[in-house]
């Protein structure tokens, strides 16, 4: 049953997965993968010496290096002016791309036109698998490291990552580059089995081959593209063992399998098998647990945050006009309002996910709206958000290690090595994360999924991820919605423990007697712009505010 | 003269194919990729009703809407409803869809074996017409007329009436048309429908145009459904139409004047110069990112 062929298939089939999964694990659809095998395949079997003067192996290992060489670069052209496109449009645009090396290799001369090119037969089954071995490996340990965290965070929510301080656009590259490094890896293999390597091996039936093996073995688990391969090259192989010939069957049971697998196992084939969750390692030494907090915050007193007439307009509609405000290291502001008083869109100002129509704002000594918004997260602004924007897959404690991104060092590279540095280095990230976790009590859920949370839980998940950054300005987007008394009285103790850390915190929140008893300034919004501003007694006996929530009297007649 | 008029024919039918893509994605972001497949099941059913049951090619058109039809609610049901509610809808609707597809293309192999496929000798009606010096048939005329027209309904039903007004509710917020009482299950299954429907006629037109029908015919045009739907716009429907023609003249021409051997490239090259120039497309909007 498992002849050399379908050996050496199956591991060329789950190779070229890889490469969708290497871009899949961050959210990215790219079809391009045929492109660039083809391009490598052509170039390798080209430029590499032949086997017979040099030997199989060595020919195939130079063949190899050219043949990602020339993946990653192509990789690296197609995707700077590509990176910024998303979802089906990234799709279709390496789609388009993939097309075009197809239909330019058919008209070239040196590849032999449509007629293809013909090369020795090298790959053996083993050959192929310790290559496939190699890759899994790569893919095993990028998991937990740091780098393939990110790369998560990115799929689950792109714009949470950027916030975390995840510099979105190099870790959309990279993945992007290691999927055209594969792609070129399978294209060299490919070209060294069939002995006669032709154009229309790398046409678009090819690039869904490999998608579908990628997704039906499993797109978040590294052992779902061999699983993939294996269920899909055996389909064919199991049906002609059982007799069944009849042309039209075998297509129509493998799509009818594929169907099935993706309508019931949405995590594919890899969620059959049982996952070991990742154990954590929180024993002891409570000294190291704070060695990721390092940084100075801003004495009480210096400029930590400064708005001079600030506006962002939507067509005719200001969102905010003419905010001035002045933050020092240590203050605890209040921002007050009624719905739809510009109070999110000037915190989106603040930490740089929105871009100011007129004013100038400066926070930390950086220039939000210029300056990307991982640089702003960097210099210490971290936030949670009106709506939960969760990395909902992932476990809460990998969340918040998301979020303690900046502070915890890369351990990609060493956890290939497999030095110790690379496991105590992510020992320390987990237990600062949980240190976090506990700070906000969710201690005991750190495993549990982050869209399985209750909804005030999820609440303090973000305060959690949001702290783990170790910012000097804390902004919390209503925070305690969803929470009741007991729990917004704690969260309210939390925020002025915060404070007294030396944290400077910008709190929105609909809870006035919450926001009084927590902050030492308020600032009150109402139709965009800043209505008052003062101590808690102040703004409590304030005529203005009291008529913003309440409504004037006149009105009131009115109705 | 004569070139103008086949890429215009060759275009209207691109175009026709490609609104329906355009219209499930534009109303329910969804990419269907049993588009295709739906497209040849189509062009062979044409061809079985003339050879099979004598019927005039004229009136294939209408039972083969209706099948389109019938294929788009399956389509809806089996490969899409099931999907709604995962995170990863985007991609699994892809893979579902062209499971589906791979279905669809092995039961047409089953019924009509793996050759290509013509209508009998005598289906077409002989008469041409001559414009401005080109030879044009009647089948030829019937292609544009037939495409625009369909066009042109869909428009006015996707802006006027009740249906079309479910259709936009859903495109802007499913939760929200929900709310309001519209049946948004009733809607994205017409959607599919009527999108199914029209990628029927234009396989049934299509194989009228080249008189033959293969199992591939599908993935031929898909790609470069994908590249007008992109170039006119993603879920624009003015867009599928003036991207459909202008691929169609492009093609002509690029054979023409430069080779028939790089035609293919002509839909692929426009289509990376308006994601790098223009992403949303000739007549997309641009889509504000919501924080």
């Amino acid at each position: 049953m498992f002849s050399e062929s379908t050996l050496v298939f199956i591991a060329l089939g789950a190779i070229f997965a890889y490469s969708f999964y290497a871009v899949l694990v961050a959210g990215q659809l790219s079809l391009g993968q045929a492109g660039f095998a083809s391009l490598a395949a052509f170039t390798g079997a080209t430029l590499a010496p032949a086997p017979d003067d040099v030997g199989d192996l060595p020919a195939l290992l130079i063949a190899i290096v050219i043949g990602m060489s020339v993946g990653a670069v192509t990789a690296v052209v197609l995707g700077l002016p590509t990176m910024r496109l998303r979802g089906v449009f990234l799709a279709i645009a390496t789609l388009a791309f993939a097309e075009a090396v197809r239909i330019l290799i058919i008209n070239m001369e040196w590849t032999g036109g449509a007629q293809g090119m013909s090369v020795p037969k090298v790959v053996e089954p083993w050959m192929a698998w310790a290559i496939l071995a190699i890759v899994a490996y790569w893919f095993w340990r990028q998991g937990n490291s740091r780098y393939g965290r990110a790369l998560e965070a990115i799929r689950e929510d792109e714009l949470a990552a950027r916030a975390m301080g995840i510099d979105v656009g190099s870790h959309r590259l990279s993945a992007f580059v290691s999927a055209g490094a594969l792609a070129g890896l399978y294209g060299v293999l490919w070209a060294f089995f069939v002995r006669l390597l032709a154009p229309e091996d790398f046409g678009f039936a090819k690039a869904i081959d490999g998608l579908v093996t990628a997704v039906v073995g499993g797109s978040t688990a590294f052992f779902g593209p061999p699983l993939g391969s294996f269920f899909l090259e055996m389909v064919p192989e199991v049906q002609r063992a059982i007799g069944i010939e009849a042309g039209w069957i075998r297509p129509f049971l493998a799509s009818l399998l594929m169907l099935l697998v993706i309508l019931f196992l949405p995590g594919g084939l890899a969620s059959l098998l049982p996952r070991r969750s990742q154990k954590l390692v929180l024993a002891s030494s409570g000294d190291d647990a704070g060695s990721l907090t390092q940084r100075v915050h801003p004495a009480p007193g210096e400029t930590v945050v400064q708005l001079a007439g600030l506006g962002k307009d939507y067509g005719g509609v200001h969102a905010n006009k003419d905010i001035d405000l002045h933050v020092t290291g240590g203050e605890v502001i209040g921002l007050i309002g009624p719905n739809g008083a510009g109070k999110t869109t000037l915190v989106n100002m603040i930490s740089g996910l929105t871009r100011p129509t007129s004013g100038t704002a400066e926070v930390l000594g950086l220039q939000p709206g210029r300056a990307a918004v991982h640089k702003i997260a960097a210099a210490g602004v971290s936030r949670t958000f009106q709506h939960s924007k969760l990395f909902a897959r992932l476990s809460a404690l990998e969340n918040v290690m998301v979020g303690g991104h900046l502070v915890s060092k890369p351990t990609f590279l060493r956890r290939l090595l497999w030095l110790p540095s690379a496991r105590r280095d992510e020992q320390q990230a987990a237990r600062h994360a949980a240190s976090c976790l506990e700070r906000v009590g969710l201690a005991d859920k750190a495993g549990n999924k982050a869209s399985a949370l209750s909804y005030g839980d999820q609440r303090r998940l973000e305060i959690a991820r949001a702290l783990a950054s170790d910012p000097s300005l804390l902004i919390l987007d209503e925070p305690a919605a969803g929470m009741n008394h007991v729990e917004a009285d704690a969260l309210s103790d939390l925020i002025a423990s915060l404070a007294s850390d030396g944290l400077t915190i910008l709190l929105i929140e609909h809870n006035v007697g919450m926001v009084m008893k927590t902050c030492s300034r308020i600032v009150v919004l109402n139709f965009g712009e800043v209505i008052a501003t003062g101590t808690p007694e102040e703004i409590a006996n304030n005529p203005a505010v009291v008529e913003a929530y309440l409504g004037s009297s006149e009105s009131e007649d009115a109705s | 003269m004569q070139q103008l008029l086949n890429g215009l024919f060759i275009g209207a039918i691109y175009a026709l194919f490609a609104i329906g893509f355009t219209l499930v994605f534009g109303v329910l972001d969804r990419l269907n990729l049993a588009h295709p497949a739906v497209f040849a099941v189509s062009a062979f059913v044409g061809i079985e009703l003339v050879e099979v049951a004598g019927l005039s090619i004229w009136l294939t058109l209408p039972i083969v809407f209706v099948v389109g039809g019938i294929l788009g609610m399956v389509i809806e049901r089996v490969a899409f409803r099931p999907l709604k509610d995962r995170p990863d809808a985007h991609f699994a609707g892809l893979i579902s869809s062209i499971a589906l597809a791979g279905m669809f293309i092995a039961l047409l192999q089953w019924r009509y074996g793996p050759d290509t496929r013509r209508f009998p000798a005598d289906s077409f009606p002989s008469t041409t017409f001559t414009v401005f010096g080109a030879q044009v048939t009647v089948v030829q005329v019937a292609i544009l007329v037939i495409s625009v027209v369909l066009m042109v309904a869909l428009t006015v039903l996707v802006a006027r009436s009740r249906l079309g007004r479910g259709m936009r509710a859903v495109a802007e917020n499913p939760t929200a048309a929900r709310v309001l009482g519209i049946n948004v299950d009733r809607v994205t299954m017409t959607t599919f429908a009527i999108s199914s429907a029209l990628g029927a006629v234009a396989g049934a037109l299509f194989a009228m145009n080249v008189n033959s029908a293969q199992l591939t015919m599908g993935t031929a045009i898909e790609l470069k459904g994908l590249a007008v739907i992109i170039v006119g716009g993603m879920g624009s429907l003015p867009g599928a139409l003036v991207g459909g023609l202008l691929l169609g003249l492009a093609e002509v021409f690029a054979v023409q004047y430069i080779g028939s051997s790089w035609r293919d490239l002509v839909a692929f090259g426009l289509l990376f110069l308006i994601l790098l120039v223009r992403p949303q497309g000739l007549f997309g909007a641009r889509k504000v990112r919501e924080v």
